[in-house]
């Protein structure tokens, strides 16, 4: 073994950085790995991953379930509104419960329900880009990366007047949450507050909708719930699911893609002279540097994964950046090539809980990329911009992306 | 409507499992996790097709088993 796989620190500044060349060193050597540190498995074969996220039966998503029995019950009270949100989130159950919270909004989020969103994502693009375009430069998160996904989730739940900045800063105190990180000891406090902040905010929307119920997805919630299918918990949650995870993902990947194909400038091109390959290149985009690294699961029983036996209750970190490179599933995995055909990547995970906003992430992300090589040559960071990315073992989150670009005529 | 044939592609099959959430009848799972079809007689065209919607991945294709017209998906779905 080596000193990289040795070093169990998922949050060292080497493995945040690169986690490709981490993972590739822990396949290599352990495509199945106990991290002491972590105490759990770690996950970075594509067989093996994609084996645990097809495999509900044997591998639970009950994140709150586990927490709840790690703590106390004072612990419990002091986190209250963690579980009384998170619980009901549809990521973290199991069949039957998350069955019928899926089959319900699953209808929503279909590729061709998804299509009809098309128009308004494309405007929110270009009067995005029509701000920034003179200026030749802008801090792509912040300017661009950051406006279409948000504005894009409101609209999807009725309600495109909420309060942007406040939503953004109560979702990353919730995301507090899942940087699996020890060392900060407020991060449940912390994400306690954002959800209380939010749930007090939507409260009251989603009343006004009960009274005045309309075809977006806040008013089919509550018809469920008026029809029996499901509870208001489920409401509540549901609605707190979607905002939070609707933006900060895909302002990610439009982040990572876009300095992917910066770091590939032929591929750029490409790009903007064939915008038929958009919907291929997104797909690699997501399988290049995808924004959600990993997700969790718990054996339920005694079950072996590949050639080692995981035992029920142990976790698991199911690397998803690092199955995307397995050169069993991928030839030459570390190549950005936007025709990749066929590419069963598992940056929306596989399985049940497969990304349920995948078909709008994937619409979003088209209509970023397609306006941004139509308008603008491909861009070079700032002088002086170091890249520079947020500590967590889930998301793959850059801080800032500043970049200089020259606009088309 | 008319005998359809469903073909479940493989190489965008992620197990989802909503094909078989929806139609249990026509859709199983196989030992991959991949969709796989049963019966395609257990259910009529319309049901199929909308079925074949709910597939996240557009792995679902429906042709109209006599003049091998696809019925879904529409031409620019799917990637
Ligand atoms: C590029 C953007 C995105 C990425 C990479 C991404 C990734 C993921 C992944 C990996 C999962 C599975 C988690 C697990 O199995 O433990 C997931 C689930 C989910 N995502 Fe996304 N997501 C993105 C965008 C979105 C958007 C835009 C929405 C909402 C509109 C959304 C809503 C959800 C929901 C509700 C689930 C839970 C589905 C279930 O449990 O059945 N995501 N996502
Ligand atoms: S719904 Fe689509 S992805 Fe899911 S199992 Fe069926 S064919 Fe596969």
């Amino acid at each position: 073994m080596n000193a990289t796989v040795l070093n169990d620190d998922l949050m060292a500044p080497a493995v945040i950085a690169n986690p490709h060349a981490y993972y590739h060193n822990l396949r290599n050597t352990e495509k199945i790995h106990w991290n002491e540190r972590w105490k759990g498995w770690v996950l970075t074969g594509y067989k093996e991953v994609v084996d645990v996220l097809r495999d509900a039966e044997h591998f639970s998503s009950d994140r709150m379930g586990y927490l709840e029995a790690e703590l106390t019950q004072e612990e419990q009270e002091s986190i209250a509104p963690i579980f009384r949100i998170l619980k009901y989130w549809m990521v973290f159950r199991d069949p039957p419960d998350h069955t019928v919270l899926r089959m319900l909004l699953n209808k929503l989020f279909t590729p061709v329900a998804i299509e009809r969103y098309r128009p308004m994502v494309r405007k929110i693009v270009q009067k995005t880009l029509d701000k920034v375009i003179d200026s030749g430069k802008m801090e792509l998160i912040h300017d661009f990366a950051y406006e279409v996904p948000m504005s894009v989730i409101l609209e999807l739940i009725g309600a495109p007047d909420l309060d942007r900045d406040k939503i953004k800063e109560w979702s990353e105190k919730i995301g507090v949450f899942f940087f699996i990180k020890a060392d900060e000891p407020r991060r449940r406090e912390i994400a306690c507050e954002g959800i209380n902040a939010l749930v007090e905010y939507i409260t009251p929307i989603i009343e006004h909708r009960r009274e005045h119920p309309g075809i977006d997805l806040i008013s089919l919630l509550i018809s469920a719930e008026e029809a029996g299918q499901i509870t208001y918990n489920d409401v509540l949650a549901t609605c707190v699911l979607l905002i939070f995870g609707g933006h900060e993902t895909t302002m990610n990947l439009i982040a990572n893609g876009t300095l992917a194909l910066m770091q590939h400038p032929e591929q750029w091109e490409m790009l903007s002279s064939n915008p038929s390959l958009l919907k291929k290149g997104v797909e690699e985009l997501l399988r290049f540097d995808g924004s959600v690294k990993s997700t969790v699961r718990w054996a339920k029983v005694d079950w072996m994964v590949g050639d080692k036996l995981i035992k029920q209750g142990e976790r698991l970190l199911v690397s998803l950046s690092g199955a995307n490179r397995d050169p069993l599933q991928f030839a030459n995995p570390d190549t950005l090539d936007i025709t990749r055909d066929p590419n069963l990547h598992v940056a929306f995970a596989h399985g049940i809980h497969v990304c349920l906003g995948a078909s709008l992430a994937r619409l979003e992300v088209e209509e970023a990329f397609a306006g941004l090589v139509k308008r603008i040559s491909c861009p070079v960071l700032q002088q002086g911009t170091a890249l520079d990315y947020y500590p967590s073992v889930v998301h793959r989150a850059l801080k800032v992306l500043p970049i200089s670009f020259q606009a088309k005529i | 409507m008319a005998q359809v044939k469903i073909e479940v592609n493989h190489n965008r099959c992620v197990g989802a499992q909503l094909c078989v959430y929806f139609l249990p009848g026509v859709f199983t799972l196989n030992a991959n996790g991949q969709s796989t079809i049963i019966d395609a007689a257990k259910a009529d065209a319309a049901t199929i097709i909308q079925t074949a919607e709910q597939c996240p991945q557009c792995a679902i294709t429906i042709t109209d088993s006599s003049t091998g017209e696809v019925l879904f998906p529409p031409a620019d779905l799917g990637f």
